[in-house]
């Protein structure tokens, strides 16, 4: 297989005749050693027209009006047209490689722009930007503030980058929290160990989401509390809200009072504080994970049949995501066969209550299903394949762990 | 004494250096030189053999973390390098320009290796180019017909790096603990 970035750039070739157009071909792999390959023009990424030719002035003015493609002009005046990258006839193998470089700058810029526009508040003045392409002689340092530009304001997202937060056992009751009167870790008192999302802000929250991603519209989510914006382009949530404040929020019981105030609003155009405030901004996987983690507080979702097996769709983006005591273990356990949440507990030898919290959160992402069919309560899942090497491996993952740093 | 080792692959400028420099005990051993092909369009100097660190576990037992060249023309070296590895690290660079495709050249040279051990997969570069997300990579997997952890992965994060690692290590045995 070949790697990509050795691919060629796509060019479709214009204005030229059949032995031009052959010469060319053989010009752009033999010297200018395969950088472009000629392709139909469905295809082509960018255009190189021979400017001198009879029909080059309807041709360069059909390309600028129909296609958003770059155009390279060959000719033998110099040319001064806005929008196009010129190189001077006889083709020199350096000129158009650097012509060709920046083609392939500019459909980089575009693909990331194009990226960009969609999410929350970029203004059209980037697709503006994007599409006027200034002069050849200027088209460098524009494609490189784009670029410097675009890239700043996702990485100012600091909370959606942020490395994982891990909890050991120690810290799971004082973080997470609990029922007062209810032990989830006691058999008997499993039943009782549920929760319904849909009763708390969790459940206002995956509606929000619903919506907004249905819609494709920027949502705001109000309630007695504060406002919570959803950009569903980027999977991104914006909230004025540190963890301390979720987290006592999350555990709130919504009632016949605080329920008719929460409305849900299309967002036209994003405030100047959410443009300045880049750092509020969470994935929303990572959001719901956590809010879901305090939602439950050792419980399970009560969609979930206890006695039967559920399975993990894929693992979650653990390195974003609050990462409760025995999560990576759990997954794994998951990915490999279904199985109960109290099976879970007791081959990997640990408290239900870690099981719940992360049944909880990675079902709050649509990541759980339960296993309906017979044959999945009536075939025993296979038993865990135990790696030769464990000592060895626990030995690695006791290294790991002790350097979190 | 047994040789372990845990191997780094992915394209040219996908964070192998780096990744196993952030969880590496030594100083790792780099080989890289100035770039001289299409390498230099992504940085100005590659691993043209190959990097090694190493973690030294209690007892004395050491970890050889080997990070593969990225340019295909080292290919054979990767046979050689993976025999006897515990599993792979595949690192890949969210702002290349087709991400999915390096993921399945690699899978599918790895192929072997990863059958008869495990992978973990790391995303780099996601705070320049959020785009592919996590999942559109979890569903051109599901094409593939494998499910392995994918995690967004900053190579300089010791953090990120480690817990790619215990993940792969989980995958290959969900019993074993810290």
């Amino acid at each position: 297989m070949k790697d990509k970035s050795k691919s060629p750039l796509k060019v479709a070739l214009h204005g030229m005749d059949g032995r031009t157009n052959k010469m060319m071909v053989m010009y752009l792999q033999g010297p200018c050693k395969g950088a472009a390959a000629v392709v139909e023009d469905l295809n082509a990424e960018i255009d190189i027209i021979d400017a001198d030719s009879l029909e080059a002035k309807t041709l360069l003015e059909r390309k600028l009006a129909e296609s958003a493609k770059p155009i390279i002009a060959l000719s033998l005046q110099e040319l001064t047209f806005e929008n196009i990258l010129y190189v001077k006839k006889p083709v020199k193998v350096d000129d158009m490689l650097f012509a060709l470089s920046e083609a392939a700058a500019i459909l980089s810029v575009k693909k990331r722009s194009s990226n960009h526009v969609n999410s929350n508040m970029e203004n059209t003045a980037i697709r503006q930007s994007q599409s006027l392409i200034p002069k050849t002689e200027n088209v460098l340092p524009s494609v490189k503030d784009q670029v410097k530009k675009l890239t700043t304001d996702e990485q100012k997202k600091t909370s959606k980058h942020q490395t994982a937060m891990q909890l050991d056992e120690g810290k799971f009751n004082s973080y997470i929290g609990s029922i007062p009167g209810l032990d989830v870790n006691d058999p008997k008192q499993f039943t009782a160990a549920t929760y319904n999302p849909k009763q708390y802000f969790q459940g206002y929250v995956q509606s929000a989401l619903m919506v907004a991603e249905a819609k494709k519209q920027v949502m705001c989510l109000n309630s007695s509390w504060k406002p919570l914006i959803i950009f569903p382009h980027n999977y991104e949530i914006w909230l004025d809200a540190d963890d301390k404040q979720l987290r006592a929020f999350a555990s709130v019981v919504m009632n016949k009072i605080s329920v008719p105030a929460i409305t849900l609003t299309p967002v036209e155009s994003a405030t100047s504080s959410i443009q300045k405030d880049l750092e509020k901004f969470h994935s929303k996987d990572a959001f719901l994970w956590k809010l879901a983690a305090w939602t439950s507080k050792g419980r399970y979702p009560d969609a979930l049949d206890i006695h039967r097996p559920v399975f993990l769709k894929h693992w979650p983006n653990f390195t974003r995501l609050v990462i409760t005591p025995h999560a990576l273990r759990i997954a794994a356990l998951l990915i490999a066969s279904p199985r109960t949440l109290p099976e879970i507990a007791d081959i990997l030898k640990i408290k239900p209550q870690y099981v719940f919290v992360f049944i909880s959160a990675a079902y709050a992402l649509g990541l759980i299903g339960q296993a309906k069919r017979k044959a999945d309560e009536i075939i025993q899942p296979s038993a865990i394949k135990k790696s030769e090497q464990q000592g060895l491996l626990n030995r690695i993952i006791g290294k790991l762990s002790l350097n979190k740093s | 004494m047994s040789q372990y080792k845990i191997i780094f692959t992915g394209p040219v400028g996908a964070g192998k250096t780096t990744a196993i420099e952030s969880i590496s005990d030594i100083p790792p051993v780099k080989t890289d030189a100035s770039a001289s092909d299409m390498t230099k369009t992504k940085k100005s100097s590659t691993t043209v053999a190959m990097d090694y660190g190493i973690m030294n576990l209690t007892g004395g037992e050491k970890i050889h973390l080997y990070g593969t060249p990225g340019q295909e023309r080292f290919d054979f070296m990767w046979d050689i390098l993976t025999t006897g590895g515990i599993g792979l690290i595949l690192l890949l660079d969210n702002t290349r320009a087709d991400p999915f495709q390096d993921m399945k050249f690699f899978l599918d040279s790895f192929q072997k290796f990863i059958a008869e051990t495990n992978v973990a997969i790391g995303v780099t570069q996601m705070d320049l180019s959020n785009k592919p997300t996590i999942d559109d990579y979890h569903i051109q997997l599901q094409g593939i017909g494998i499910n392995p952890p994918v995690f967004s992965v900053d190579a300089r994060v010791k953090n990120d790096v480690s817990l790619l690692v215990q993940s792969l290590l989980y995958s290959l045995d969900p019993e074993i603990e810290a």
